[in-house]
């Protein structure tokens, strides 16, 4: 327990601390060490936690933390009126208000009467989540500090430097993720959520330009929606359930499915606008504006991953509710195929990977959904590798950006020449995204069996079509950082070290990952599942897992030591005509002057127009969302 | 043994031709005469083929474009010159643009002459072109055992 | 133990497959030459083509194409390994998925103008053809409730009767994974040259030699995913399962000689549009009735 407090305490700790030191040595030496201990924490944690098999619980009781809950809820909406205001933002004042409003009637008027007995606890999954928070969360705050030096650099002269308010708000992000995921209490676990939801805000909004201040306040008013729902939820928790604890309601929800309906509703409602599923999913996208290690810890450790790790929690409570439930899969199916094929239709690589999240946490919302033991092992494995890969690549594109100066993937041309260590780990980032043996891959394989033994054709369908279109947009990616033309000066060389630690720490993992595979199923995610379902689920084998693992590695050696070693004479590539320079691709013309040929990616614009495509998931996603809320407020009317 | 005999792929290219003898290549190349008999393939791929067809008698404009597709062709090769014009210039070999012959640009191992070039001409060549081809290929593997 | 299964079974598969991709490759030229009324070249030309690459001289334009190659092929073996001793179908699948990445990223790397095109191209075949595989699969499962391929010899009948739409959706795309016309958009086996060569312009000398022979081990393992729908309990079914791949290996050549190649949007439509019905169509019977 005093673990559990120090994980979260001690970044706020931290926190605090760099908003004063404005020091960059001073800031650098705070930032490693904090992280270091972090991330040290988080091991000995998990490592502790693996002994036990069935989750711990720690009593509790103080009604200071529970004022302090309610203080940092009105601080939360104060600094977003503040902010509504001087932006003239009227929607999300109204939002904040509502919602504050809500948890302080909440707090004063029903909360009272429940007690908690433990809030606070850990089980395997939120191992799982400390082991993705702790350590890639606390790589990305490292990778951060050489990243924003470069990012200070290249702002226009004169501009302020926020940089100790930044890493100050990284510090409090993962604080408020621990607490997310160490709450039973569902009141503390709603204040985390508020947290992370502000936080992002102001990460989002740190240029303070136009665009940059629009899509935080796209970002505030989808969250403030879920927030709102998530506070309906607690209400009716207290009300009809009269429980404010997550593992008593989940207790109660799969014994008596039919009362839980519309709380269960209610918070998938707002892990989907977490999660930044269709309709929602544009304040992901807007998210893009911010530093890149914004981008990174939003999408791979915190944030959406609250929201996933919410859905996750409720999935046994999902398998035997069909409304919520079929809101999740049709949600999270139709998210991941659109946003796939979305994704083609992308030149730039943060928006690639902004719709690759969206349409992977869209699997992992559609195994809640489907809340089978299969579909909550493959989702577990979803958000672990996700979480690794995809805060591989925010680094590795964070740092081309910076030294090629773009981030559209057509200029990432000859990257293998220009950047040969960066391009091979954006390689094996990529890799482990979409193709077998690495983790991504096998955990689709899981959802694949999930969907397949649940007998859900529809998200069947949507998940063959969506991973072709997957292979599509990262091949073709991966195509343009591989080409060689041999000659291009190598640009790799000013890389800080923080950078280069947290993205070779990430690649190590995606190995550990990949080869560890049964290793984490035996011990983390089987131990879960057995504690919630009492069954258990290993649903792609062993010997299968044994073979990917060995594929794994051998594709690992290769990308970093196969690469680069025949032994063949090198010759010119053919351009049809008179080469001028071969490997600037020039050729002399039928007039005889010069042309350079050109390759661009396809991106398939007439077939999967993005106005199109988007109209479409938000429209049928943003239909369903509300036709089931509507259903399942109903159908707990008729019992109130 | 060598198969460098057993399939010989030709690229084929014209070289500022009347186009004659290219309507001749390409008749050779059809199913009426059915070179794939010999395992005969064209490629237009200087990079996959054994054996290069030019005909015409290669001016200034495509003399580089002779050589580069020469030079792109991985070892052992094979040029045969198809037609006069290909062999010696023909009756352009006194013509102010004109080199005059595709040996003046590269390394010709057979001649095939004619106006046009008959299909059974070039199928002759080829055959011929095949011998050679295996002499290199016999050269390529001592030199490769020696090294 | 399946693992030990799975390591003989690359071993035979990579010695055998390569002889009877071979001679599967010289009987498609020799029946395309006869249905051109032509005599075409022997049986074993696909063999002496090989031999001849491997006689010529080793280049390549960079010195990572060759890697990628070398280990598509490895990938292609072992998948067909895994099939045909009885292994998982979808990790079958996925592994020949990682061979398809390889050869791709081998033709991007080279950084080739037509190869590249030829690149783009075989990616988009990748993503019209991947949706009815996996829905393959996932009949499969359906039919024999194992995603094992050995679980066809369990059965008292084969699973053709229970997946017969999603065997025609198969034969669909099968075209396009055996490069057939009208479906060879990313490098054809015949001399259309607006691609130069497409995804091989580059390759040349061994490097193609390998891509040939891992051409022939693809088309061993496609050829048996169509017996594989024909193969029950009895053990002579095996000779039925060879019978109708052989048919279907017929039937792709005779496509092959009979259709012009079509645009982008064509094939991906179809095989898209295929895919749903056949696919989607069975699975939903087999799931709900």
């Amino acid at each position: 327990m005093t673990m559990l407090g120090f994980l979260i305490v001690f970044p706020l700790i931290i926190a605090a601390i760099l908003l004063v030191v404005r020091n960059n040595a001073a800031r650098s030496v705070v930032v490693v060490a904090a992280s270091l201990i972090i991330g040290l924490a988080s091991i000995w944690l998990v490592a502790v936690g693996l002994n036990g098999a069935s989750p711990m619980y720690f009593e509790l009781s103080s009604p200071l933390i529970d004022g302090i809950c309610t203080a940092v809820g009105v601080v939360v909406a104060v600094t977003v009126v503040c902010f509504g205001v001087k932006y003239k933002n009227p929607l999300a004042v109204v939002l904040a208000l509502i919602q504050v409003a809500l948890s302080l009637v909440f707090e004063m008027g029903f909360a009272h009467g429940i007690h908690v007995e433990t809030p606070l606890y850990y089980d395997q999954l939120t191992l799982l989540m400390v082991f993705i928070i702790g350590i890639i969360g606390s790589a990305i705050c490292v990778y951060a500090l050489g990243y924003m030096e470069d990012f200070q650099a290249h702002e226009p002269e004169g501009s302020p430097d926020r940089r100790p308010t930044f890493f100050a708000l990284m510090f409090v992000f993962l604080s408020a993720m621990f607490v997310i995921v160490f709450s039973d209490h569902l009141v503390w676990l709603f204040t985390g959520w508020e947290v992370t939801t502000l936080c992002s805000f102001l990460l989002i909004a740190y240029t303070r330009t136009e665009e940059a201040i629009r899509n935080a306040f796209r970002q505030i008013v989808m969250n403030l929606l879920g927030g709102i729902s998530f506070a309906i939820g607690l209400f009716v928790c207290a009300l009809s359930l009269n429980t404010l604890s997550l593992t008593e309601f989940l207790v109660i929800g799969q014994l008596a499915p039919h009362i839980a309906v519309l709380a269960v509703t209610a918070f998938a409602f707002a892990g989907v606008t977490k999660a930044a599923q269709m309709p929602f999913h544009t304040w992901l996208l807007g998210a893009m504006v911010a530093p890149t290690p914004t981008s990174a810890l939003l999408h791979s450790s915190t944030m959406v991953k609250a929201g996933v790790f919410l859905l996750v929690k409720l999935a046994p409570v999902l398998a035997l509710c069909p409304i919520p439930g079929g809101m999740l899969t049709f949600v999270g199916g139709v998210t991941f195929l659109v946003c796939s094929c979305l994704a083609i239709t992308q030149s730039n690589a943060k928006r690639v990977l902004a719709y690759s999240t969206i349409a992977n946490l869209g699997l992992i919302t559609a195994c809640a959904g489907v809340g089978t033991p299969e579909a909550v092992w493959a989702a577990a494995f979803l958000i672990l590798f996700h979480a690794i890969a995809k805060s591989l690549l925010f680094l590795c594109v964070g740092t081309a950006e910076h030294h090629i100066g773009s981030r559209d993937i057509e200029d990432m041309d000859l990257l293998f020449d220009r950047m040969p260590s960066l391009a091979r780990f954006m390689m094996l980032g990529i890799m482990t995204m979409f193709i077998a043996p690495f983790g991504m891959l096998m955990a689709k394989w899981a959802t694949l069996e999930a969907f397949t033994t649940a007998g859900d054709v529809l998200l069947i369908i949507l998940l063959a079509f969506g991973s072709a279109a997957t292979f599509m947009f990262w091949a073709k990616w991966m195509g343009k950082l591989a080409g060689i033309a041999g000659q291009s000066r190598n640009v790799e060389l000013t890389v800080h070290t923080s950078e280069w630690i947290p993205i070779m720490l990430m690649a190590v993992l995606i190995g550990l990952g990949c080869v560890g595979l049964p290793l984490i199923s035996i011990n983390l995610v089987e131990p879960y599942l057995y504690y919630v379902y009492g069954e258990l689920a290993f649903p792609i084998g062993f010997d299968n897992l044994l073979i990917a693992g060995i594929a794994a590695i051998v594709m690992i050696v290769v990308i970093f030591a196969g690469l680069g070693h025949s032994t063949a004479r090198k010759v010119d590539v053919y351009l049809a005509g008179i080469s001028v320079d071969n490997n600037n691709r020039t050729f002399k013309n039928s007039m005889s002057g010069v042309t350079q040929a050109t390759a661009r990616n396809w991106y398939m614009k007439d077939w999967l127009g993005e106005q199109r495509l988007d109209l479409f998931g938000t429209v049928a996603c943003g239909v369903f969302i509300a036709a089931l809320y509507v259903v399942a407020a109903l159908s707990a009317a008729g019992l109130f | 043994m060598a198969f460098a005999s057993k399939s010989p792929w030709v690229i084929h290219y014209d070289a500022s031709s009347c186009n004659g003898c290219d309507i001749e290549v390409l008749a050779a190349l059809c199913p009426g005469f059915d070179v794939e008999r010999f395992g005969i393939i064209n490629t237009g791929n200087p990079k996959h083929a054994d054996i290069f067809l030019v005909t015409g008698s290669v001016n200034e404009r495509n003399i580089d474009v002779v050589k580069e597709i020469y030079n792109q062709m991985v070892e052992p090769k094979v040029v045969i010159a198809c037609g006069i014009c290909a062999c010696t210039g023909g009756i352009f070999h006194d013509c102010y643009n004109v080199i005059g012959g595709v040996d003046k640009a590269i390394p010709v191992d057979v001649y095939a002459p004619g106006c046009a070039v008959r299909p059974e001409a070039i199928i002759d060549a080829v055959v011929q072109g095949v011998a050679i081809l295996d002499e290199k290929s016999k050269a390529l593997a001592e030199a490769k055992k020696g090294a | 133990m399946q693992i030990l299964i799975t390591v003989i079974g690359c071993i035979l598969f990579a010695v055998l497959a390569p002889i009877v991709g071979c001679l599967l490759a010289g009987l498609d030229r020799k029946i395309s030459a006869r249905m051109q009324g032509r005599v075409g070249p022997p049986l074993l030309q696909p063999y002496y083509d090989v031999r001849k690459l491997l006689e010529k001289d080793h280049v390549a334009v960079n010195s990572s194409e060759g890697v990628y190659i070398t280990f598509a092929l490895i990938f292609a073996v072992i998948a067909g390994g895994i099939f045909f001793s009885g292994g998982n179908l979808l990790m079958c699948v996925f592994v020949i998925t990682l061979s398809s990445l390889l050869f791709i990223v081998a033709a991007y790397c080279t950084r080739s103008p037509y190869a590249e095109v030829g690149a783009e191209r075989e990616t988009m075949q990748v993503m019209a053809y991947e949706p009815m595989v996996l829905l393959m699969a996932v009949a499969f499962f359906l039919a024999t409730g194992s995603f094992n391929v050995s679980a066809v010899f369990s059965q008292s009948t084969p699973i053709i009767t229970t997946i017969w739409l999603v065997f025609l959706g198969f034969l669909f795309i099968l075209t396009i994974k055996l490069r057939k016309s009208p479906f060879d958009l990313s490098y054809s086996h015949h001399a259309h040259q607006e691609l130069v060569k497409g995804v091989t312009t580059e390759m040349s000398g061994p490097t193609l030699a390998k891509v040939e022979i891992m051409h022939w081990c693809e088309n061993v393992l496609f050829l048996g995913w169509v017996g594989m729908f024909f193969v029950w309990g009895n053990p002579v079914s095996v000779v039925l399962g060879i019978a109708v791949a052989l048919v279907a290996y017929f039937l792709e050549i005779w496509i092959d000689n009979n259709f012009a190649r079509v645009k982008w949007q064509a094939l991906l439509g179809s095989a898209w549009l295929v895919a749903l019905v056949a696919g989607g169509l069975n699975i939903g019977f087999l799931m709900y009735w």
